[in-house]
């Protein structure tokens, strides 16, 4: 016992002082606010020196109204648009794209300048020509045209250098459909303060029913599901290669025929078994807090400055089964690699072994759509309870559907006694297997080990 | 050690591989305080016969008895193992290895911590503490894995192909340490292909040859069970005397000797009163003993 302790340790500390394990702790946060946070900054980036708009108003009385919509670029708080999304909420599942594109942008300080451009009796094909050579050369962002009959026909031409760019052609729609709006409601004398009371959108609130009661639910829980599922896949990917190597390196150095004359063979296993697990769980850990500054104090200080970064919001009892699905879809794949690495002499035959093990995982994963989509079928019962796929479905379940405590427990124990099995039949291949040298065990040779006492 | 002074006893100990027969019914006593030397040729049976001995593996049948007692995982704390193919963390750190070996064996992390260093200092490898174990040549690395077999104190030491990767001096080095370590009444199995080796060091001797036990017994009573067969020769004519089949079988030139073998019924005294009657010269007349290289030749040579 104690010196099963000792090779947990080493595996646990010796690992834990590696450079890759620091730089995997680090990095992993920081790709994951990365991917949340620099796409919104990246594309804002363009638009922080501000935009020159250029208004050329055939119709002689827009420009006002115009200028006052874009520079004020408060989007949708009228209601005037009519048919808009008036207040989307800030935590909907899927917040309209371009209200999120507007709130990137004014969080990150876009703006705009307006100038008027008077059509002053030239041709309009005239003011074109100037305006465009006024583009290319970099003077004006873009331009828009108010032709007479925008009133009546609702059309608008805008041109400018970039017309792919999202955030400022969506916010100049805006802009001018307000503006237009605006207009027409004036001109037929209607009340606008009424207009906007009566066209007031309703909001949904979504409330999950689940075992424990109603909770409020915004969502977001997929996202979830399938960020921890995905953690679990990478988890496995980087952990079990690294069980992979270093079992085939104790082999191929024969450190293990020394170590066996010193502990037994099933000892070993277990310690490295376990001191991975707890490297991978200290891992999640450092993630987890990461993530929960992040979301804590992050996503407060993004707020602050406008931007909206959803979060789901989640009961204790997920990040719980989440820790204990994780565990064990971790031991399980960690235990196949183990039996691998004991079969073979060289780490690219472990590798090539390992495939199936990969795909087994990946498998799991797309797995998780179809349960997304109906959780509640027999179908996804059947998967959330096997085991190797267990792990990552019935989490997605948990999330989505918040299935009945004894299918939890069963999926738990299934997956518990699967452990057991894999690593009771990995200990027997283990034992025979580091002390073989030379060549690959083939199938008919590991089944012969397994009987042998 | 037990009472009768037997470390270590092989009782009729057999081991299969599916159908191969890797070790059969070999039995065999290892005396307290000697250096006994396991010889065989390749695929022998040496290497199996040493993991059954070290309880990496277990015997299909037959007992093995270490200090008297049943082999037990409790027993292996009082071995020491060096395994032909050495087994060490390549990117570990030559003080945490040690210290983890020294662990698993039993000694707390202390006292592996200064029976490291003792160690370390003896064989001149202090230095080399805090150095990547891969930063180390193949002979120093070969002193390593000598700590490890030895800082727990075993009363048992197994090694297979000791010297190989020494160098003279650290291969002299090394000889001292087993010798005092036999001084220290502990036992050493050493197993070895150099028959030279066994021959300076082993007091008793186990050849064995097709997974069973061939000759065993000291080194002195291996030897003059081969008779005292050959003469070394130094003479001026008697030629006539040489080249008589009753009297000798062959003769080896040495530069400045020949190596007479004697025939099957022949005397030595027999062959130098010939040769004195011829009126040869005779310089050098010694009776040798067959050294363990000859004897193994032999042995295994009959056996092929």
């Amino acid at each position: 016992m104690k010196k099963l302790l000792v090779i947990i340790r080493r595996e646990y500390l010796g690992r834990l002082r590696t450079k890759g394990f620091v730089i995997s702790s680090v990095l992993g946060p920081l790709l994951m606010i990365g991917f949340t946070v620099v796409p919104g900054l990246l594309i804002s980036m363009q638009t922080g020196e501000a935009t020159k708009v250029a208004v050329v108003d055939l119709t002689g009385k827009m420009y006002e109204g115009v200028r006052e919509s874009i520079l004020t670029n408060r989007d949708g708080e009228g209601g005037e648009d009519g048919g808009r999304k008036n207040k989307p909420p800030p935590t909907a599942a899927a917040p309209d794209r371009e209200a999120q594109m507007s709130q990137v942008s004014k969080a990150l300080g876009a703006h705009y300048e307006v100038e008027q451009v008077s059509p002053g009796g030239r041709p309009l094909e005239e003011i074109k020509g100037e305006l465009n050579t006024r583009v290319r050369k970099g003077e004006l962002g873009v331009y828009v045209v108010l032709p007479e009959k925008i009133l009546e026909e609702g059309r608008a031409e805008y041109y400018g250098r970039n017309v792919s760019d999202p955030i400022t052609t969506s916010q100049l729609r805006h802009s001018l459909n307000r503006a237009v709006v605006e207009q027409r409601l004036r001109e037929a004398n209607i009340d606008q303060n009424r207009v906007r009371e009566l066209s007031k959108e309703i909001e949904l609130e979504t409330t999950k029913v689940s075992e424990g009661g109603l909770e409020r639910d915004t969502g977001g829980g997929f996202g979830v599901a399938m960020f921890v599922g995905l953690f679990i896949y990478m988890a496995i990917l980087m952990y079990g290669q690294l069980i992979l190597s270093s079992v085939v390196e104790e082999k191929t150095t024969r450190v293990a025929e020394v170590l066996f004359s010193s502990v037994k063979p099933f000892h070993l296993m277990l310690g490295k078994l376990l001191g991975v697990s707890l490297v991978a769980i200290t891992q999640y850990v450092i993630w987890a807090v990461a993530f929960g500054a992040f979301a804590l104090y992050g996503v407060g200080m993004l707020a602050s400055r406008g931007m909206d970064v959803p979060l789901p919001s989640l009961p204790l009892s997920f990040a719980v089964y989440a820790l204990l699905f994780f565990v064990l879809g971790f031991l399980m794949y960690a235990t196949i690699y183990m039996l691998v690495a004991a079969m073979v002499t060289t780490e690219k035959e472990a590798g090539q072994m390992a495939l199936p093990v990969i795909f087994l995982s990946v498998v799991s994963i797309y797995l998780a759509f179809p349960v997304i989509r109906n959780p509640n079928s027999s179908f996804a019962f059947w998967v959330s309870i096997a085991p190797f796929f267990s792990p990552i479905t019935m989490l997605v379940r948990i999330v989505t559907e918040q299935p009945p405590f004894w299918q939890i427990a069963l999926s738990l124990g299934v997956g518990l006694a699967s452990v057991g099995l894999l690593v009771w039949v990995a200990a027997r291949i283990y034992r025979v297997g580091m002390l073989m040298y030379g060549k690959s065990a083939s199938l008919p040779e590991v089944v012969r080990w397994l009987r042998q006492t | 050690m037990s009472e009768n002074g037997v470390t270590l006893a092989l009782d009729r100990v057999s081991k299969k591989f599916d159908e191969f027969v890797a070790v059969d019914e070999l039995s065999l006593e290892v005396r307290a305080g000697r250096i006994f030397g396991l010889i065989g040729p390749n695929g022998a049976g040496k290497t199996t016969t040493i993991r059954m001995i070290v309880n990496i593996l277990a015997p299909d049948t037959g007992r093995i008895e270490l200090f008297g007692e049943q082999m037990s995982e409790r027993l292996q704390d009082r071995i020491g193992y060096l395994p032909e193919e050495r087994g060490l963390y390549k990117k570990m750190r030559v003080g945490d290895q040690l210290r983890y070996f020294g662990e698993l064996k039993g000694l707390t992390a202390r006292e592996a911590d200064t029976r490291l260093d003792r160690w370390l200092e003896r064989l001149k490898l202090s230095e080399w503490k805090n150095h990547r174990t891969d930063e180390l040549s193949k002979g120093m690395q070969q002193k390593i894995q000598f700590i490890t077999t030895v800082m727990h104190d075993p009363d048992l030491l197994i090694l297979d192909e000791v010297f190989s990767g020494l160098d003279p001096v650290n291969a002299e080095l090394m000889k001292d340490v087993l010798l005092e370590l036999k001084a220290e009444r502990r036992t050493i199995i050493f197993s070895t292909h150099m028959m030279s080796q066994a021959e300076q060091l082993c007091d008793d001797i186990c050849l064995i040859n097709h997974s069973r036990k061939v000759l065993e017994g000291s080194l002195r009573e291996v030897k003059s069970g081969f008779g005292r067969r050959a003469v070394a020769l130094r003479v001026e004519g008697g030629d006539g005397v040489l080249a008589d089949k009753q009297l000798v079988t062959s003769v080896k030139s040495y530069g400045d000797y020949v190596e007479v073998v004697l025939a099957e019924r022949a005397d030595a005294q027999e062959l130098l009163r010939r040769l004195v009657e011829s009126g040869a010269h005779v310089t050098r007349f010694e009776q040798v003993e067959p050294s363990l290289h000859d004897i193994f030749l032999q042995q295994v040579g009959e056996g092929a």
